[in-house]
């Protein structure tokens, strides 16, 4: 008798499709899938996040904020959910609850919540806000471990390094901070203000909407926008710019050019083997490494907010403006 | 989400060189000579005792949303992500993107329910600047050409429609209608010492200026005895007018206030436009406005409002101590104007549209209720429910609050033409 092993579905987007499709009711901001990869969950302009369970479906509403639910994170087990909002709090969750109920909540920062991380050991979260502050909280009981000042903009998001003690913190007016987590200590400023304008001589446009770093950390990409033309009607370019993360030295911008949409990249990430996934309004680009134009979008049917990939690095999850969460798969099997 | 591109209403980088100024003064005085009389309606002594008024006007070209200044909806999704705050007048809330504006709302009054059709920035700002429903730019006077034109005094040394704007020399702008041209606007900046290209030539002392300017009089005074004709009178009195504009050019150098005023206004070019305003104000100009434009947020509405309500709330605010402090807020009338408001609706670039059905205005100062507010919309703050007001309602209303009959008429060459639409009156209520 004969055994023959299926082979293992190859990462492939241009074989991409939907497969999933939940559907809430308020515009959605932001989404990630636990690590354990159960569950799905999206935060809202209805101060409101949901959590869908991949595998029936089912939905359960977690209620506690006062304001847009703007940014989430999980522990590396997938048990504990945080949550940040523009009420400036972060909230702690027991994902795997039933109905989840606030564990503990902190008032993090005057102003909006904008960004919040967890470390790779869960051990810490970082946040980030209206007040200028990134704030490293002991993420066990919610203390506040180190107060870090220095941007002299509005800090948009935060991403730590991963498998180390250091942090990243990128703010309105594209300036990128590289801190050690141990004392707070600022160890550079990385120049992305490329990414970023100023209109009518006040308000910044883009800067650092989000951060990732390549699997083998070589690469910390910075999305945004540039290309502004008309701000206030929204003429831009949805941008990807990249640093040598070692040498700090700028890598070529990735940006979709043969398909021209007015976009901004909400969120990038990288998938395990290289490929950078960027929101382009209501597409997902991909990008090889070094290549300056994506190689492939995928288009879905209302404008993108955020994205995470399913741990099994195949199934790619959007978080919508017209409230869906969709689930498209990117291998051909 | 719309389509549509911003185009600046108001372009405040036009700047003309002396001699064009001179040159638009000359036009309008021809309108002078052309035979504008007083009021034709009998209300000449109110009209002599509002004298020493002013308007001032803070034009937010664009649309300021008022979720996110005067009428928050904080219980609704799409009322978007600020709160409101309480206000110096107790049950008046207003968007916490203004708390230092909201410790001055004793001395303010809101209209809530303002409702007008059209959402075409250019036709909106033209309405609502004239109070009349005109598709026709130059049909009717603004605002300000009615104001300066109801409170002007012989002899007055200044322009009575002044624009402020960040930086360079005004010319005369085309918004006075039949009332002529030396009621238009004036554009005067308010960086780099007010009045620039108006110094001496080098090389020139003031008895040489002296002695060509009384030349240039003796040659008129003996040209007018053989030939007399409007247009000349009006070249002769814009040469005037101008030569008045100069030797008070330090009124329009905010740097010379002391520094500690200068601060406490801010840095920033609208800033140092209040504070200019203000120094005009102690002057008695008619009117005053500033300029802060480009609140046409389709996109990103709610991260331009942080950055863009910041910046006018605190120097606007402290305008109004600044008055109330110098005695001048008791005889200034100060609107917070738009050309219309934005859409309840919330669109996927996070942004909000135009928005002409159901919109706010705020005012300050004299002749009006203080602590009003006029007007209610629904709880989406889509519809008005209670006392619908549109341009012409308002325009009678400002006009009434610094003493200026609008129901009488302009009579011009012996054509009388209302001051303000005769079909509409203001709202009574608003006034003290």
């Amino acid at each position: 008798m004969t055994i023959t092993l299926e082979p293992a579905p190859e990462f492939d987007p241009l074989a991409a499709r939907q497969t999933q499709d939940w559907q809430h009711d308020a515009h959605l901001l932001c989404c990630g899938v636990d690590p354990s990869g159960r569950f799905v969950v999206a935060g809202g302009i209805d101060h409101c996040i949901q959590r869908w369970e991949i595998a029936s479906g089912t939905k359960t509403t977690l209620t506690g904020h006062t304001n847009w639910v703007r940014t989430i994170g999980f522990s590396p087990d997938g048990a504990t959910l945080w949550s940040g909002a523009y009420d400036g709090q972060w909230i702690t969750w027991d994902l795997t609850a039933r109905t989840p109920q606030p564990v503990r909540q902190r008032q993090a920062h005057q102003g909006w919540l904008r960004g919040l991380a967890v470390s790779t050991d869960g051990q810490q979260i970082a946040t980030c806000g209206n007040d200028g502050l990134v704030r490293i909280w002991n993420a066990a009981d919610g203390q506040l471990i180190h107060e870090l000042s220095g941007h002299t903009s509005i800090p948009y998001c935060v991403h730590f390094v991963p498998e180390s003690s250091e942090l990243v913190s990128g703010d309105i007016c594209g300036a990128i901070h590289h801190w050690r987590t141990t004392d707070g200590q600022l160890l550079r400023k990385l120049d992305a203000s490329e990414i970023h304008n100023l209109i009518g001589d006040l308000a910044p446009f883009g800067g650092i909407i989000s951060l990732a770093f390549s699997p083998d950390r070589k690469r910390l990409t910075a999305t945004g926008l540039h290309k502004t033309s008309n701000a206030p009607a929204g003429n831009r370019r949805a941008v990807a710019l990249s640093f040598d993360w070692a040498s700090g030295e700028k890598l070529p911008k990735q940006e979709s050019i043969k398909k021209e949409l007015d976009s901004t990249m909400w969120r990038a990430q990288y998938h395990n083997e290289g490929t950078l996934l960027g929101i382009v309004e209501k597409e997902v680009g991909f990008w090889k490494p070094g290549e300056v134009d994506a190689f492939h979008l995928i288009a879905t049917p209302s404008d993108i907010f955020d994205l995470d990939l399913h741990p099994n690095q195949l199934d790619l999850y959007t978080a919508h403006f017209d409230g869906h969460v969709r689930c498209h798969h990117l291998a051909a099997d | 989400m719309s389509n549509s591109t911003y185009r600046p209403c108001l372009s405040p980088h036009h700047s003309l060189a002396r001699r064009q100024f001179v040159g638009d003064l000359c036009a309008g005085g021809a309108a002078v000579a052309s035979g504008i009389s007083l009021f034709s309606h009998p209300a000449g002594a109110a009209q002599l005792a509002a004298h020493g008024r002013s308007v001032v006007v803070i034009f937010l070209g664009g649309g300021i949303s008022q979720f996110e200044s005067w009428d928050p909806k904080t219980h609704l999704e799409t009322g978007g992500p600020f709160k409101s705050i309480p206000t110096s007048v107790p049950g008046i809330h207003i968007s916490e993107l203004l708390p230092h504006t909201a410790t001055r709302m004793h001395q303010m009054a809101l209209v809530r329910s303002i409702s007008t059709d059209l959402d075409d920035h250019g036709l909106a700002t033209n309405i609502i600047r004239c109070g009349r429903t005109t598709r026709t730019a130059t049909e009717y006077p603004e605002l300000g050409a009615a104001v300066a034109r109801g409170l002007e005094r012989t002899d007055f040394p200044l322009p009575g429609h002044i624009r402020t704007m960040p930086e360079g020399i005004g010319r005369r702008n085309n918004n006075s209608a039949y009332l002529g041209p030396q009621y238009a606007s004036v554009s005067v900046g308010a960086e780099k010492g007010g009045i620039v290209n108006t110094q001496l030539p080098d090389g020139m002392t003031v008895e040489t200026d002296s002695r060509r300017q009384d030349w240039r009089r003796f040659v008129n005074k003996r040209h007018r005895q053989k030939v007399q004709t409007a247009e000349m009178d009006a070249w002769t009195q814009s040469y005037e007018q101008a030569l008045r504009l100069m030797e008070r050019r330090e009124l329009f150098d905010i740097s010379r206030e002391p520094s500690e005023i200068q601060t406490a206004y801010g840095s920033s070019p609208f800033a140092k436009q209040l504070l200019l305003a203000r120094r005009l104000v102690e002057q008695e100009v008619p009117y005053i406005e500033v300029s802060h434009d480009g609140w046409d947020f389709h996109h990103n509405n709610f991260e331009f409002h942080l950055h863009y309500v910041a910046d006018i709330d605190r120097p606007f605010a402290h305008f109004l101590t600044d008055l109330t402090e110098r005695g001048l807020l008791q005889r200034t009338l100060v609107i917070v104007m738009t050309e219309f408001g934005r859409t309840p609706g919330i669109n996927a670039g996070y942004g909000r549209d135009h928005y002409p059905k159901a919109w706010s205005m705020a005012m300050a100062g004299c002749g009006i209720q203080h602590g009003a507010v006029i007007g209610k919309t629904d709880e989406k703050g889509a519809e008005v429910i209670d006392r619908k007001v549109d341009h012409r309602h308002l325009f009678h209303t400002f006009l009434q609050a610094v003493g200026i009959d609008s129901t009488g008429q302009f009579e011009i060459a012996g054509r009388h033409f209302p001051i303000a639409d005769p079909a509409f009156g203001p709202i009574q209520e608003l006034l003290a």
